[in-house]
């Protein structure tokens, strides 16, 4: 008996010692035991992967590299060697017969590379400027296979460098002392996020923020009315749109669709959720883009007309259905719960369309709603990229985009016979029937143009909102060494080829530069990694003259085939990097008409 | 054992009687005399009445959006009472207007519906299922009673409202949902405190008795041991009805429970937590509306178990 106590005790002792070194450990000390294991395995799965491309003989990457990088996995010191002749690398597809833009894509000496389209692209340049287009070392890209590691810390030429990502919590940068630029005023930039508006502010008014995004329109008189903060309206171009995915009952009917594209008072919903500036779409495209509304305007709300359709389709009650969205603020939707339950109320008084409100993640929202998955009405927007037609209708309408079910043929086959057209005017009837199909098809329902601003402290220099692309950190003075500035949520991955999402792009711009940028103050594009980006007389072959002298922040040197590297990744579907966060790679594939080697 | 002294047949029953009687009476007069208590009672009377008679105190339909119906309506607009000097043109608004332009007083007498429905039935529900639970477990004792209250103890290791939102995140969210969510998490109390009574009232005197003159274990549980074991489970019960509002509240706040139009406080105020500054009726009123509601249930289960307590009978008496 008295043994059997004894044993007790010392159970009881272990358990309890257990627990206190259970309650120690977890604190903090958790981390640095994890990575030194992740960071085993990852050199051997590099050096799996280019034997897995030598299998391969559809792979369309000539890369007389490979052969190289699993010894630079091995041996890191082998990388720096400066001794290594530049070897040029490219990226081609067979021939031009798979329907996409990009021929191929070569390093033709260290400095140049050479981009060779199908089809003439007048909108080349305005495309190459934009973040997901960023270029990352070719040796990086295969270190980490496309994702993992590359998710979380992109590794660019920027003015910053990311130091950490804390989950639910903030991305912290360090400045790039061998940036190539002028460098970052602030030392250390911390990009934080909170969904809330009202948060945001506080945030702003007591000065733990020094810029904050998307003022909520409720505020824009407090913070206009506040002497420390000053008010910075967004001029850039969006849009608000009620989607339907035509391959689910009852939207893949037509005669529904035109009844929703009839039955929602736009105006109402405007009126009533929008700030002062905002305007009711008449086209998907808002009007500032050149070309973007030309064609009939949308159709004029009439609620009988609409239940009359409705009926004819055989709905005369109307149906049941919901309407998915994700309670992040955005320029094109202020108010997204306000705006989902007004929508709800109209499509039952107006139509009878009885439609649940579903509240979705964010990231999950993006990927089931862009893949097409959502089997009711959805409410997505678009902020403008770059200054073209093109980055509203070719993204959203393409063959290649099923985030509407099907896509329509009478839509995306002018939508690329006028990409191809330099000449706004010559492509101007062109862009008039796309915007009539999609009037008469209706895949979504356009319904406002907002306006927006963001908010900075008045003490904060420099603070500017570009009209395309993110503001740049290292273009704002705080007048101390940390920079705070605050979005509206986390980002989903820091490996912007992969990413649609505003809140992701943001920050990868810090960090990873594109061959060309756009201005502070327009949409034309200005040098960044290539000194020159020229094209030849039907705009089919660009030549892009790099920087010299540039550095990526992990001290390996900036050159002609990173670029082709960091391209290959995203626009050929059988590249052995082509892994990404979802793996849909949607700018690649939409601006370019679809990727090289793309899986049927 | 010492002989009893005879005592007539309906003379016992006189006495069992009176007995039931006054325990009761007792302890509803002891409640009668406490103050908190009375509090919590007359501020739950006036929510019932508002709540039942919500049809005839509100102005307009909760679900109605007045946009075009009356001129200048905004959303968000503050109260207008025309005693307090609102303006005599424009309709009155008690608690002002919502982000979606509906009349917040409406939604607030409907709302009170919403929650008590909800109290109530996650409390019946999880009690019900609770009390059955641990009666078996505790005059089954054994491998039963290892094995129900082993289960009880896994649901009860987990943060209340983190296991809530698990359960409601695998049924999908919805109010029918949020409530059964609430109320599984919440069984495991009921269960522990039934398991408890019944336990030490097996033992007791009177249901030896029982079980000498032959009763069936069915008849002991149900007529000797369960009323018995009653009293704990009223103050559980009482007290219990606030914590499933103010939960059911933190998942629609959330977006988890009741979805919209319908009108329920936690929504009311999760869907215009925003607006804290520059509307904060819209989140000042809700939030009163559930802390009030929430803290009559409170002080009442706390009067509740004060008369209930035996403990507490000398002191509770001796103060009053």
């Amino acid at each position: 008996m008295k043994m059997k106590n004894k044993y007790y005790l010392l159970f009881v002792l272990m358990l309890v010692l257990g627990l206190a070194l259970a309650a120690c450990t977890s604190a903090g000390g958790d981390e640095p035991a994890g990575e030194p294991a992740a960071a085993v395995e990852e050199p051997a799965a590099a050096v799996e992967e280019p034997a897995a491309a030598v299998e391969e003989p559809a792979a369309a990457v000539e890369e007389p590299a490979a052969a190289e990088e699993p010894a630079a996995a091995e041996e890191p010191a082998a990388a720096e060697e400066p001794a290594a002749a530049f070897e040029p690398i490219s990226v081609a597809a067979e021939n031009c017969d798979y329907g996409g833009k990009i021929s191929s894509i070569e390093a033709v000496d260290e400095l140049t590379v050479q981009f060779n389209l199908c089809k003439p692209d007048p909108a080349f340049l305005a495309k190459v400027a934009f973040t997901p287009f960023g270029i990352q070392p070719a040796e990086w890209l295969a270190e980490t296979g496309g994702t993992g590691e590359l998710l979380e810390h992109p590794i660019g030429t920027g003015p910053y460098m990311v130091q950490e990502w804390v989950r639910g919590d903030s991305v912290i940068y360090q400045r790039f002392d061998d940036y190539w630029g002028e460098p970052a005023f602030a030392e250390t930039a911390v990009l934080r996020w909170n969904q809330e508006g009202a948060a945001r502010l506080i945030e702003l008014q007591a000065g733990t923020a020094d810029y904050i995004t998307n003022v909520s329109p409720d505020d824009f008189a407090t913070v206009e009315a506040d002497p420390n903060l000053v008010l910075l309206p967004n001029a850039s171009p969006n849009i608000l749109y009620l989607a339907m995915t035509n391959t689910f009952a009852p939207f893949d009917n037509q005669m529904v669709r035109q009844a929703v594209a009839m039955g929602i008072d736009r105006q109402r919903i405007v009126d009533n959720f929008y700030p002062a500036g905002s305007e009711v779409a008449s086209h998907f495209t808002p009007c500032s883009i050149p070309g973007g509304c030309e064609g009939d305007p949308w159709y004029d709300f009439d609620p009988e007309a609409a239940r009359a359709l409705l009926a004819e389709a055989g709905f005369p009650d109307g149906f049941e259905t919901a309407i998915y969205y994700r309670d992040v603020f955005r320029s094109y939707l202020p108010e997204p719960s306000l705006v989902a339950v007004e929508f709800q109320t109209q499509l039952r008084d107006n139509m009878g369309i009885e439609a649940e409100v579903v509240v979705m993640e964010s990231g999950e929202f993006i990927a089931e709603s862009t893949d097409g998955n959502l089997d009711g009405f959805y409410l997505l927007g678009w902020g403008a990229d770059y200054p073209h037609v093109t980055n509203f209708l070719d993204f959203h309408f393409s063959a290649q985009n099923p985030q509407f079910g099907d896509p329509f043929p009478e839509i995306y086959g002018v939508l690329e016979e006028a990409s191809q057209i330099a000449d706004a005017a010559t492509a101007a009837p062109l862009y008039e029937q796309a915007n009539n199909a999609i009037r008469e098809l209706v895949p979504m329902v356009p319904i406002a143009h907002g306006a927006s601003a963001h908010a900075a402290l008045a003490s904060l220099g420099n603070a500017y909102v570009p009209p395309f692309g993110a503001t740049q950190f290292y273009k704002l003075d705080p007048g101390k060494d940390t920079l705070v500035f605050m979005q509206n949520n986390e980002p989903i991955s820091l490996y912007c080829a992969d990413e649609t999402d505003g809140e992701s792009l943001r920050p990868c711009q810090q960090v990873v530069e594109t061959l060309l940028e756009y201005a502070d103050d327009s949409g034309a594009t200005v040098p960044e990694l290539a000194t020159s980006c020229e094209g030849n007389e039907d705009a089919t072959v660009w030549t892009c003259q790099l920087r010299e002298g540039v550095l990526f922040h992990d001290g390996s040197s900036f050159d002609a085939n990173d670029v082709v590297a960091s391209w290959a990744v995203g626009i050929d579907a059988a590249n052995e990097n082509h892994v990404g966060n979802t793996g849909g790679f949607d700018y690649f594939s939409y601006l370019w008409d679809g990727l090289i080697n793309a899986p049927e | 054992m010492t002989p009893v002294a005879q005592i007539p047949d309906d003379n016992i029953a006189d006495i069992q009687d009176y007995k039931a009687n006054s325990l009761w009476r007792l302890t509803l007069r002891r409640i009668f005399r406490q103050r908190s208590a009375m509090v919590g009672m007359s501020i739950l009377l006036v929510i019932a009445l508002l709540a039942i008679f919500a049809p005839v105190l509100a102005p307009y339909d909760p679900t109605d959006v007045l946009i075009g119906k009356e001129d200048g309506i905004k959303k968000r607009q503050p109260p207008c009472i025309h005693l307090l000097g609102c303006d005599e043109d424009q309709p009155q608004h008690f608690l002002g207007i919502d982000g979606n332009v509906r009349d917040v007083y409406s939604r607030m007498l409907y709302g009170a519906r919403v929650s008590l429905q909800i109290g109530f039935v996650v409390v019946t529900v999880a009690s019900v299922s609770g009390t059955i639970l641990g009666a078996l477990a505790g005059y089954a004792g054994g491998w039963v009673d290892n094995l129900i209250m082993r289960i009880m103890d896994i649901f009860l290791a987990f943060p209340f409202l983190l296991l809530a939102i698990s359960i409601v995140f695998v049924l999908g969210p919805g109010l029918i949902n949020a409530m059964l969510a609430i109320s599984i998490v919440s069984m495991p109390a009921y269960a522990r405190v039934v398991r408890a009574a019944v336990l030490s009232i097996r033992e007791t005197d009177y249901v030896e008795a029982s079980r000498a003159l032959g009763a069936s274990d069915f008849e002991i549980l149900l007529k000797r041991i369960l009323p018995n074991a009653i009293p704990p489970l009223i103050v559980l019960v009482t007290l219990g009805v606030a914590t499933a509002i103010l939960d059911t509240a933190a998942l629609s706040f959330l977006g988890l429970g009741a979805q919209p139009p319908l009108p329920e406080w936690g929504t009311m105020l999760g869907s215009e937590r925003n607006q804290l500054f520059s509307a904060p009726h819209l989140v000042f009123v809700p939030g009163v509306a559930i802390s009030m509601t929430v803290l009559a249930f409170n002080l009442l289960g706390d009067g509740i178990r004060d008369a209930l307590d035996p403990r507490l009978v000398h002191a509770g008496v001796k103060t009053e």
